[in-house]
């Protein structure tokens, strides 16, 4: 008698643990590298003819409806933010962990974005005016809605530049931190549009 | 039920943290503006929290709505700063308003889906328990399962 009851038992914990182990499984999210996808589109909706026109060159008065598409792939609903600067050839770009910081921000946009859906947010430029400044060419530009003069030329005011980083919202840190986190570490993320002033 | 203490719970702290953030405009330590801005950044928080929770994505999709409504209000508060205050105003109390709103339905959508997914592993489990109590005795009693097929066979042959 004594056997069957440790038989009994022995086997009621073997199978309890394999088939909670199953159940264990069954419940677990399945493991997925997180990450934010995204592209700069222009105004025909693809990743190319951004100046509607022949090169790069984009001519005063002229208003550039872009959009950006943002996915996001983190697992769960994240506050995104896009920064907008503005360089020249000589700026230093931004890269993995850091991001162009001495390029002068021109906007930001920031959005919530649930996982595993795409929010697209609107990029409307227009170049008002250039100017002389120091041998180089200085723009005078609106900016979704916003009108400024970013500090920074270009020669004959060829190889401008913008700059697009992604940013998200750390609770931890309680500020917008630049790229996304990733496994543990940040990964930085940014796109950037050439263009000549003509 | 626990839950639903919880909810509660969270809820009155909510409640008591937007009177004691309007306060702060009166000892003049944040602006509407300021505030209006915590208060997106504390939905968002609790809202993460829910789908984290496992909360449905429609859900989460609704909440995330309200908060770019929240937001953009917020923006036209910044924008009209400079040039119209009591406009901007308006703008911040109106994201205050929906952040709280948002924040409060997002309580209840984490406490719903904290009991759903709870409910969830206490049948997953339980069932695997079954299971096991179920091949347990199977295999015990295997031989008497033999017999009673064997007795089953031995009937039919007889009545041949």
């Amino acid at each position: 008698m004594r056997r069957r009851i440790i038989t009994f038992v022995v086997l009621l914990a073997s199978f309890s643990l394999i088939y909670s182990s199953i159940a264990y499984y069954a419940l677990s999210k399945t493991p997925s590298q997180p990450f934010i996808a995204w592209g700069v589109y222009s105004q025909s909706g693809t990743l190319a003819n951004y100046f509607s026109g022949v090169g790069m060159n984009v001519t005063t008065h002229k208003a550039l409806n872009w959009h950006f598409q943002v996915t996001n792939q983190m697992g769960s609903i994240q506050y995104v933010g896009i920064v907008y600067r503005l360089g020249n050839s000589t700026s230093k770009s931004p890269n993995a962990t850091t991001p162009a910081s001495s390029a002068p921000q021109i906007g930001n946009t920031s959005r919530f974005i649930p996982n595993g859906q795409t929010a697209s947010i609107n990029f409307t430029w227009t170049i008002n005016s250039e100017s002389q400044a120091g041998g180089l060419i200085v723009l005078n530009m609106t900016v979704n809605g916003q009108q400024l003069s970013p500090p920074v030329g270009a020669v004959r005011a060829l190889k401008f530049r913008f700059f697009f980083e992604i940013w998200t919202y750390d609770l931890a840190a309680n500020s917008f931190l630049y790229g996304y986190e990733a496994s543990g570490s940040r990964m930085g993320s940014w796109l950037q549009v050439w263009f000549n002033a003509a | 039920m626990r839950f639903r203490q919880l909810a509660l719970l969270g809820t009155l702290l909510i409640l008591v943290s937007s009177f004691s953030a309007t306060t702060d405009k009166v000892s003049g330590q944040s602006t509407p503006v300021d505030i209006a801005q915590g208060k997106i950044v504390q939905a968002f928080q609790i809202v993460q929290q829910a789908d984290l929770d496992g909360a449905s994505p429609a859900a989460v999709s609704q909440l995330a709505s309200s908060l770019n409504l929240a937001l953009s209000y917020e923006q036209r508060a910044i924008q009209l700063l400079p040039t119209d205050k009591s406009g901007s105003g308006v703008y911040a109390s109106l994201s205050l308003n929906l952040s709280t709103t948002t924040t409060v339905q997002a309580l209840s959508v984490a406490s719903a889906a904290q009991t759903q997914t709870l409910l969830s592993q206490l049948g997953a489990y339980s069932l695997a328990l079954a299971a096991g109590l179920g091949s347990t005795l199977l295999v015990i009693e295997l031989h008497r399962v033999q017999n009673f097929v064997r007795k089953i066979r031995l009937r039919r042959l007889r009545l041949e």
